[in-house]
Parts: C-alpha cells; structure tokens; sequence
C-alpha cells in the first residue's frame, strides 16, 4: 500500500473532528484555544498534502501554511493576554463565569 | 513491495497513530497542564508529517514558531491562571454530548467525501529542498500578502501589551 493523498487528508479530517470536539466540549478557555490550535494544524496538513500531491513543482500550499502559521502566532498572543486580563479581572478562566452583560 | 515504498507508509502509520493519540488527550485531559504537553508532542508530530511530504522549509518553521514559541506562552499563560487544586474542576460543560455527536458527524462526513474524491493520487516526483523557492515566493507572487502581516503581526504585538497592562498598580 503507497501513500495516497486520501491518507494524509482523512488524518486531517480526524484531527479537524477531535479540534471540533474541543472547541465544543473544553469549559476551560485556555482548552479552547489549544483546540483551535488543533484545528490550524488540521488546515496545515491539507495546504501541504495538496501541494505535495497535485502541485510538486510550486511552493503555493506551503507559503500559505506559512501565512496560517502566522496568523495563529498572532491570535494565540492576542487570545492569552486577552485570558490573562479576564483572569486578573474575575479571577477564573471558566467560560460559564464570563456572563458579566447578562444583565 | 520492496522497502522503498513500505517505510514511508510505516512512518505515517506510526505518526498518525500518535497524532490522534495525542489530540484526544489534548481535548480530554482533566488537567490543563498535561493538555499543553500532549499539544507540543502532536505539533510535533504534525511537523513531522510535513518533513513526510517533503516540506521542508515549513516543518523547522513548524518546530521554530510552535513548538518553541506558541507552546512555551501557553505554558507560562496556564501556570500564571490556574488556581492550584483546579485539577478536581469538572473540564467539559453539558453540551459536551452534542459536540461530540456534532465532531463526529463533521469528520465521517469530511472522510467520505475524501475518499470518495481524492483517492489513488500518488506522488510521482523525488522531494527537493524548498526554501529558496519558498522565499522567491514571498518576496515575488505573495508579496502584498507578506507586508499585510507583518502589519497584523505589529498589532497583535501592541495589543498583547495593552491587555497585558496592570491598571491596579499605582504608577
């Protein structure tokens, strides 16, 4: 059996449904966030499994990986500091305490 | 079936297994802690499957921002929140059922239609080191895209300084 680009893709999948699950289930932001790590890497893989399987002579996929890489650097520092603050304000990083505007 | 051909799908077998291994303990450990531990072995992973497909230039990049950057903030960011005995809290809420019916649904569906469409694409050509390409790439067809974030990147950096500020504290 050689590795086709269903393999890598349904491993993805995979890894995308367990992100999914995370997102859903974690009470815990800091969960959340590792979830949705998670799921950028899910994207990663699909980017570099096509451009390795239909284009192997571009560099397109993996520049975009690049960009998601990125971007989730990004987010992950904002969404911390973002964690850290709610902590110094309310003392919990449980999402069912964040119900401040609920009147 | 000689060796040439078998050992790349024993690899991938082998980092699959411990990929999805380590992602349900990231979602289902109690402790937040161990979920960020288990995260840094599956980035890993996952870095190695890129080297797998031959990308090179994207796997060290893997290893270098997350593994060595992103892993080591959430490390300080959980032990600078969590109070200490949060282990005995309860870690998922009570729509947890509903969003693992939900996962699952979202992956069977995602797995027929890959199958169904993308099966039998073999690769055909022998990997190449990629980073002089990658960076033609960056600084030619994607170069709007690269000063954008860069542009992103300095205001995720003066927005984690504003959160981060301490107003309590007397000047």
């Amino acid at each position: 059996m050689t590795l086709s680009l269903h393999h890598f893709l349904m491993l993805s999948a995979i890894l995308f449904g367990i992100g999914i699950y995370g997102v859903l289930s974690r009470r815990n932001i800091l969960g959340i966030l590792m979830s949705i790590e998670l799921m950028f890497n899910a994207a990663n893989i699909n980017l570099i499994a096509f451009n390795h399987f239909l284009y192997p002579n571009q560099v397109w996929g993996q520049g975009f990986a690049i960009f998601v890489m990125t971007l989730a650097a990004a987010e992950a520092v904002v969404g911390l500091s973002l964690v850290l603050a709610i902590y110094r304000n309310i003392k919990s990083v449980y999402t069912e305490k964040l119900n401040i505007l609920h009147g | 079936m000689n060796l040439e051909q078998l050992l790349p799908t024993v690899v991938f077998a082998l980092m699959a297994g411990l990929l999805i291994a380590l992602a349900l303990v990231v979602v289902t450990s109690r402790s937040v802690f161990r979920s960020a531990i288990a995260l840094t072995g599956a980035l890993g992973v996952v870095a190695g499957l890129f080297a797998l497909m031959g990308a090179d230039f994207v796997a060290a990049g893997q290893l270098l921002i997350y593994v060595g950057g992103i892993m080591i903030i959430m490390l300080f960011v959980i032990m600078l929140s969590q109070r200490p005995m949060a282990k005995a809290d309860r870690q998922t809420n009570d729509q947890w059922l509903w969003g693992a019916l939900f996962a699952l649904a979202v992956t069977c569906g995602l797995i027929v239609q890959f199958r169904a469409v993308y099966r039998g694409i073999f690769s055909t050509t022998v990997s190449m080191p990629t980073t002089v390409s990658i960076g033609r790439l960056l600084l030619g067809d994607m170069v709007v895209p690269f000063e954008a974030v860069s542009l992103v990147l300095l205001a995720a950096l003066v927005g984690a300084v504003y959160f981060g500020l301490d107003y309590e504290k007397p000047q």
